[in-house]
Order: C-alpha cells, then sequence, then structure tokens
C-alpha cells in the first residue's frame, strides 16, 4: 500500500527537483500520457481488488496507452482533428467507471468485513 | 487499509514513472508563466517607472499622515482651519479655483497654407484633442484649459455639428491657446521637452492646424471650471 504511494511522492520531488522541463509545444502530448498513465493506475488498482492483477498486462498497457494516446494526438495535430480529444473521452470515462468499481468493492468489504478478509490476497 | 495491497515491482515502478510526468508537466507549465521576452532597456524602464510610483505613493503617505498629525495635535477651533484647508486643496484639485503655476502654452492656428479656397472650415477632431490630453496629463500637467475652458475630469469633449466642442463651448477661434499649469518649473520644463519630441504636432497637422509650443513660462493663470457638477450617485446626508 504504501510503497507506490512512496515511490509516486519519490518521483513527484525527483522530477521537480532536477527542474526538468520539456518544449511548449509538447506539454499537450505530455498531459494527455498523463491521462493515460492516471487511467492506467486506476485500473491496476481495480483489478488488483478484483484479483485480476497480472503485472505483464499492467505494465505494457501503461506503455501502449501512453504511446496510443500520445500518437492519437500527433495524429489529430497532423490531419487537423482535435483526435486528441477522442483519447480523452476514453480514459475519462474508463477513470470514472474503474473509480465506481473501486468505490463499490471498498463499500462491499467495509460493509462485510469478514468476507472481505477472506478475499483478501496479498 | 490492508484491502489495497499492490506491492509489485511493476506497479511501483509505474507510479514512480507517473510522478515524474506529473513533476515535469508541472514544470513546464509554470515555466510557460514567466516567459522573459523582454531585453534589458525594457526590464530597466518598467524599474525606473515602478520606482517613481513607489516614491510618488510614498510622498502621498507622507503628506497624509503630516496632515493626520496636524489633526491630531491642533485643538478644534484650529481644526476648522485645517478642513477649510482640505476643502480649498479638494477645490483646487477638482478645478473649481482659479490656479496659477509655471507651464506652458500650446497655440493651435489653422494650417493657412493646406487651406484652399472653399474648403470647409477645418476642426480640430476631438479624438486628437482627447490624445493631446492624456499626453499632457501623462508628462506632468497640473491643470489644463482649452480656449480659457477649463478640464477638469468630467470635461466632454465632442463633435457636434460641424464643431468640436469642450463642455460644451464650441472651438471656432484660432488660434487657440492650450494652457497647461504644472507642479513645478522643472516639471514644466519636462512637460516641453516631452511636448518637442511628441508626434502630436501630426495629429494635429493631419486635421489641417498647426501647433507651436511656448517655452516655459513663470506663471500662467488657468481660469477655474464654470459649469456645474452633475453628480448622480451621491446625496447629502441630513
Amino acid at each position: 500500500m504504501w510503497l507506490p504511494i512512496l515511490s509516486l511522492i519519490i518521483g513527484l520531488s525527483l522530477g521537480i527537483l532536477t527542474d526538468l522541463e520539456i518544449p511548449n509545444q509538447y506539454s499537450d502530448y505530455l498531459s494527455i500520457a498523463i491521462l493515460a498513465a492516471l487511467d492506467t493506475l486506476v485500473g491496476g488498482i481495480r483489478a488488483q481488488l478484483q484479483n485480476l492483477y497480472d503485472e505483464k498486462i499492467f505494465v505494457t498497457g501503461f506503455f501502449t496507452n501512453i504511446i496510443l494516446a500520445a500518437s492519437l494526438a500527433f495524429l489529430g495535430v497532423q490531419i487537423g482533428v482535435d483526435l486528441y480529444l477522442a483519447a480523452v473521452f476514453a480514459f475519462g470515462v474508463r477513470l470514472f467507471q474503474n473509480i465506481a468499481v473501486i468505490r463499490r468493492i471498498l463499500i462491499t468489504k467495509w460493509s462485510f468485513p469478514r468476507k472481505s478478509e477472506k478475499r483478501t490476497i496479498k | 487499509m490492508e484491502m489495497i495491497t499492490i506491492n509489485k515491482k511493476g506497479f511501483i515502478f509505474i507510479c514512480f514513472l507517473f510522478g515524474v510526468m506529473l513533476a515535469i508537466q508541472i514544470n513546464s507549465l509554470k515555466k510557460e508563466e514567466t516567459v522573459e521576452s523582454q531585453d534589458t532597456w525594457e526590464l530597466r524602464q518598467k524599474l525606473t517607472e515602478a520606482m517613481k510610483t513607489e516614491s510618488n505613493i510614498l510622498k502621498e503617505i507622507q503628506e497624509v499622515d503630516e496632515r493626520l498629525a496636524q489633526y491630531e495635535t491642533k485643538n478644534a477651533q484650529s481644526g476648522r482651519s485645517i478642513l477649510q484647508d482640505t476643502l480649498n486643496d479638494l477645490r483646487l484639485e477638482a478645478g473649481l479655483e482659479e490656479l496659477e503655476g509655471p507651464g506652458i502654452i500650446i497655440t493651435v492656428s489653422k494650417a493657412d497654407e493646406f487651406i484652399n479656397a472653399g474648403d470647409s472650415n477645418p476642426y480640430i477632431s476631438p479624438s486628437v484633442l482627447r490624445k493631446l490630453m492624456n499626453e499632457l496629463n501623462r508628462y506632468g500637467a497640473k491643470a489644463i484649459s482649452i480656449a480659457d475652458q477649463r478640464i477638469i475630469t468630467y470635461s466632454t469633449i465632442r463633435y457636434i455639428e460641424g464643431e468640436t466642442k469642450v463642455d460644451g463651448f464650441p472651438l471656432k477661434n484660432f488660434p487657440m491657446q492650450i494652457k497647461v499649469v504644472t507642479e513645478d518649473e522643472e516639471s514644466a520644463e519636462k512637460l516641453y521637452n516631452y511636448m518637442q519630441v511628441s508626434t502630436i504636432s501630426d495629429d494635429f497637422f493631419i486635421d489641417r492646424f498647426n501647433i507651436s509650443i511656448s517655452e516655459p513660462k513663470q506663471s500662467i493663470t488657468i481660469p477655474a471650471y464654470n459649469g456645474d457638477f452633475h453628480i448622480k450617485s451621491m446625496e447629502i446626508v441630513n
């Protein structure tokens, strides 16, 4: 539980401290990549709660999503259609769905603590 | 919180990556706001302006403080006279009193060489006049009169039926004098220099007028405002 959050904080502080920055015109791509990453992370948490978590699928999904989202945005710029909106929409919808699923699972677990103990697998 | 237990290396690594990405984005967006596209001289100029503003504000604070001290130290009787002083100052500032001081006189005359027989009478367009007012005010004018019409905060400069009118007074007798009074002789000198390099004369020239700017004078008298104040949203408290 705490290790992912700790590593997130380490990553954040490392990024801020090193003062890394990307050129202005690429910040759109990075923002969509961040959205994709967020979606994948939430998806991973949901999968873990449903005992469906597979590390290979998760890690590959993370990179594929980012690359796909960024290339979709790139293609959109090239052909003059705001294609990145498609990515924003897709990830956004899935983000909410995943969060809803997580919420349901957590509510169930907190409502029936005995059952949850059995279900929780480390 | 045991139930969310994802201590997988991949997940931890990706959390780390996500953090870095987020940080980079935050960094980039932060930099965006402070893009510096000014050179040293522009910055210097801005600094000078800011310092001027600062000194003006400090001066104002000082004045107000002095007045406050006066109020505090004097007894009720003389307190009245201070109120009277304040009132006089305000009247002076509002343009309700005649004002005398150093300044310059700008004379506007028709550019006869450009006026052919049969041409309609030239008039000064209100926008040029307003631009002149703005320039004068910016460069240190304390009080302005156009053709002996005192310009106050409420003054209107409008074009009505072939004539440009200042507070309803038509500007049709040329040459016409625009009198400007400044705080002191030094600022009169400055104003004079500014007006020498100003492009406002070109604007007047387009309207077929010549302007000439007098050397700074020791004493110029500007008449009081003779119109009414129309204050809509104020009333006397009984």
